[in-house]
């Protein structure tokens, strides 16, 4: 119970600070919204009309920078992020709700399908090392990691798009359909997505294989499996129910990190294959200087590692019981 | 473990099994009755859709002003500003070009049913005073009021300003009374679902896609004769390059690298046309004690080959451009061919003019190459657009051509919020920076030149980001207004030329296109060089509605 408040009580910390850098980062940058949407449009513009969207962005406020930080975490608190200023007038909820269904949808699930995947050969390429499997599939992978995203997802497109046609190379869904919960819709978005999640599971699915695969071996070597096998226990209960219990606990807090950063989306995802995300959405954000929208979209990042992270510890808590007596 | 493995392959065959049986992906919408009446148009525009459709937003007045909103008439940049009616069915001028009245076209209806009338140009007009956001052509400037007579609309004016005819007639979108009169805050007015006169209405938006059908109120019968288009959104250049190279998208308004080799040789029926609207241009701060001097700038302009520039940063798609600023061919009516003669053939390349033009100011070659006079070198630094790698291969052009004549730029490539404020705000010694013109030479002149756009240093300027001033030139950029007479206009827009040949307060080095690629095999009716019946690119507004109303199913 201590544990659990220590651990909320540090999550509560470091939120706040996260809060108070995520506001005053923006602010440092050169240069103001309305300038950057005047020379966005050189036109006739004039002065006054510059003069009237300052205003409206907000951007000629009275108030202090204090004044505006008390806003500022009251707004967060309600889950007010205000309007955004390069999608003027559109709310910045709204113009997230628009892309981050599809970042948690196809980051997401390929997170999770290349954490298992990735656990699962390193646990059998553990317990069976020096073998074939072990030989071939850890370094291809490891090597495949290291190959960048973009080039990955390039190569897929040139062959499965474009040359073989299998599969489509842009977007969600095909843009004359009308989304809908049909099951032609549905199959048509897995279509769409096939080409981008087989490329982010080539290049992320290295990382759990090699540090699974490690951490099994140490955990191999250690007296309770020689126990088990000496008790006679079938090969796959130890594999799994003795060795590959206690080696996943590291891993589950770099899983936990890596699910909270889905929602920074993935960049490289959406330029190659355009598709809707909230990472090429950030980098609008930033360059065109959308304050409102840039600090939506940290806080969402922020908030959610910190989340993961705490639901990490808490799950390492229940599944090992050597950290809960640690105090 | 090898339950997992199973499950993996189920999926993965699931998978594949509906991708060969799922159809083909693309846009085209064929209906049986001959003839295929669905566009795709292929345009980066960098973001999602936000699905706003309000005209008088800057960021989304290209996505409806022209198809689903109307203007009064239609300027053609490409034919020297050839008015003809769109909304009104005629105007006239009067009362010594202080009155401006246009006669309503009669039998317009909006896209819900009721009726357009004139009441509808008049509120709309009084809505852009009463907001001043919202008049982002700067109309109120001029107008002194708009009033109903019948199914005339009567502009009155504080002086003449016939050069504004281009932004009330064909750049306002007339919107309806019985919709806007009923929101609280028309800046903030999203307008999901617009209600325009214009030949098309959006249903539906989606993030990712726009689709245009067809308004069946469309005053004009049989029109339009494309029933659907559709305006994907494109994150990246590299998948709309892509969608207009295999025919997914028939309409493109993308710089293609290698159009040749990427676009052109993919299908006999793939074309393009860059046709030159206004310039690109260095902007030479004008406050900075040597930049002040005239030789100087005219010595840079000598020396810079904008011939090669254009080859070798623009892959030839951007004309040179010439010293008057006046540019060809769009707008080579207007050239005044005696005056170029006179001055070096607008600025011909010619580095070795350049040359004794710094020595007879004074200037002599330093143990460094760079010229410099009473101690000052000519060295300046060259703000640029680092995201644009066509400007910055130009400016790299231009650096060794002036590096040739004694001349050192060292360019510095900014993102693009550092660079336009700098720009705008006149924090530089040399900027590569380019006006967006108009359907005369007169606008980007008026734009360069008159000394009401610019602003000090440190406040940020509208244009003229040269800081040029000169009272003269003012009040001839102020006389231009008063005339229709168009052997008047010509008069006036050769000597602003002669103030750009004389005193060169900018240097326009490319000349700025409309890009516009188009395939022929499902569409007939494209704007070509020998016919521009307007300005073909898909996100120039109002034109792009013009081009739709031409089109029909080959």
């Amino acid at each position: 119970m201590r544990f659990a408040l220590r651990r909320v009580g540090f999550f509560v910390l470091t939120l706040w600070a996260a809060l108070t850098l995520n506001f005053f980062l923006p602010r440092l940058m050169p240069g103001n919204p309305a300038e950057a949407m005047l020379g966005k449009f050189r036109g006739p513009v004039s002065p006054q009309a510059l003069k009237a969207l300052e205003v409206a962005f907000g951007v000629e406020t009275k108030e202090g920078l204090a004044g505006q930080y008390v806003h500022y975490l009251g707004n967060v608190a309600t889950g007010n992020f205000g309007t955004s200023l390069y999608f003027y007038p559109q709310s910045v909820g709204r113009v997230i709700l628009d892309a981050l269904p599809w970042t948690l949808g196809l980051v997401g699930l390929t997170t999770i399908l290349a954490f298992l995947l990735g656990t699962g050969i390193g646990i059998v390429a553990a317990w069976r090392r020096g073998g074939r499997l072990d030989s071939v599939v850890p370094p291809v992978f490891v090597i495949t990691s290291a190959i960048p995203y973009f080039w990955v997802g390039m190569m897929l497109i040139l062959v499965f798009a474009e040359q073989l046609q299998w599969f489509p190379a842009a977007f969600a869904y095909n843009v004359s359909l009308t989304p809908g919960f049909n099951p032609a819709f549905i199959v048509n978005v897995v279509e769409h997505a096939f080409l981008p999640a087989l490329a982010l599971l080539i290049t992320t699915i290295g990382t759990w294989i090699l540090t699974m695969r490690n951490t099994m071996v140490t955990t191999l070597a250690e007296d309770y499996v020689r126990m088990a096998r000496a008790k006679g226990l079938p090969s796959r209960r130890i594999m799994f129910d003795y060795a590959a219990r206690n080696a996943i606990l590291p891993n589950l807090t770099g899983f936990a990190m890596s699910l909270g950063f889905v929602v920074g989306g993935a960049i490289l995802v959406e330029y190659v294959f355009n598709y809707p995300g909230v990472g090429y959405m950030l980098l609008q954000a930033v360059s065109q200087e959308d304050y409102p929208l840039m600090q939506a979209l940290f806080l969402l990042i922020t908030v959610a590692v910190l989340v993961a992270i705490l639901l990490a510890d808490i799950a390492t808590a229940i599944l090992d019981p050597r950290t809960r007596t640690a105090d | 473990m090898r339950r997992i493995k199973i499950l993996v392959v189920l999926f993965a065959a699931c998978l594949l099994a509906a991708a060969c049986g799922g159809g083909s992906s693309g846009g085209g919408g064929s209906s049986a009755s001959g003839g295929n009446t669905t566009l795709t148009i292929s345009n980066e525009s960098g973001a999602l859709w936000t699905c706003n459709f309000n005209p008088f937003n800057l960021s989304y007045i290209f996505l409806s002003l022209g198809t689903v909103y109307e203007p009064l008439a239609f300027v053609n940049t490409l034919q020297n500003a050839k008015a003809t009616p769109w909304l009104a069915s005629s105007w006239a001028y009067g009362n010594g070009n202080k009155t401006l009245t246009f006669t309503m076209r009669n039998g317009v209806k909006w896209s819900d049913g009721k009726p357009m009338t004139a009441a509808d140009v008049v509120f709309t007009f009084n809505l852009l005073k009463k907001y001043k956001a919202l008049d982002i052509n700067s109309v109120w400037s001029v107008l002194s009021g708009v009033t109903q007579n019948g199914n005339q609309v009567v502009m009155t004016f504080k002086k003449p300003a016939v050069n504004y005819f281009y932004y009330i007639a064909d750049q306002v979108a007339i919107v309806p009374q019985h919709i806007w009169s009923t929101i609280s805050d028309p800046v903030k007015y999203p307008d999901l679902h617009p209600v325009g006169t214009g030949p098309y209405t959006v249903s539906p938006c989606t993030p990712q896609n726009i689709t245009y059908k067809a308004n069946p109120h469309y005053w004009q019968p049989g029109k339009p004769k494309i029933k659907t288009v559709n305006y994907p959104a494109f994150t990246s250049n590299d998948t709309a390059n892509t969608y207009l190279a295999n025919g997914q998208a028939q309409w493109g308004g993308q710089f293609i690298p290698s159009i040749q080799k990427y676009y052109v040789s993919k299908s006999p029926d793939n074309h393009y046309w860059f046709p030159p609207v206004a310039n690109v241009s260095i902007f030479p701060n004008l406050t900075n004690p040597i930049l002040k001097d005239p030789a100087v700038r005219q010595a840079m302009s000598y020396a810079i080959n904008k011939q090669r520039v254009s080859q070798i940063g623009e892959y030839g798609y951007e004309p040179a451009s010439n010293q008057s600023g006046v540019v060809t061919p769009t707008f080579s009516a207007w050239m005044d061919q005696s005056q170029a003669t006179q001055y070096g053939n607008n600025y011909a390349y010619n580095p070795s003019k350049a040359i004794s033009i710094l020595k007879a100011d004074g200037y002599t070659k330093g143990s460094d190459g760079i010229m410099q006079k009473n101690g000052q070198k000519l060295s300046f630094t060259i703000l640029n657009n680092g995201g644009y790698s066509d400007w910055v291969a130009s400016v790299n052009v231009i650096q060794s051509d002036l590096k040739a004549v004694g001349i050192q730029v060292t360019p510095k490539n900014l993102a693009y919020p550092a660079w336009s404020s700098a720009v705008l705000n006149g924090q530089f010694q040399l900027a590569y920076y380019s006006e967006t013109g108009g359907p005369t030479p007169y606008y980007e002149l008026r734009q360069w030149l008159y000394s009401g756009n610019s602003a000090k240093i440190g406040q940020p300027a509208g244009s003229n980001f040269e800081r040029y001033s000169n009272p003269q030139t003012d009040a001839l950029i102020n006389s231009y207004g008063n005339t229709t007479d168009p052997a008047k206009q010509h008069q006036i827009v050769n000597e602003l030329s002669l103030v750009m040949l004389k005193d060169v307060p900018v240097i326009p080095v490319t000349e700025s296109v409309s890009w516009y690629q188009y395939n022929t095999s499902s569409f007939n009716g494209w704007v070509t060089q020998s016919n521009p019946y307007a300005d073909p690119a898909p996100y120039y507004y109002p034109d792009w509605g013009q081009l739709l109303l031409h089109l029909s199913p080959t």
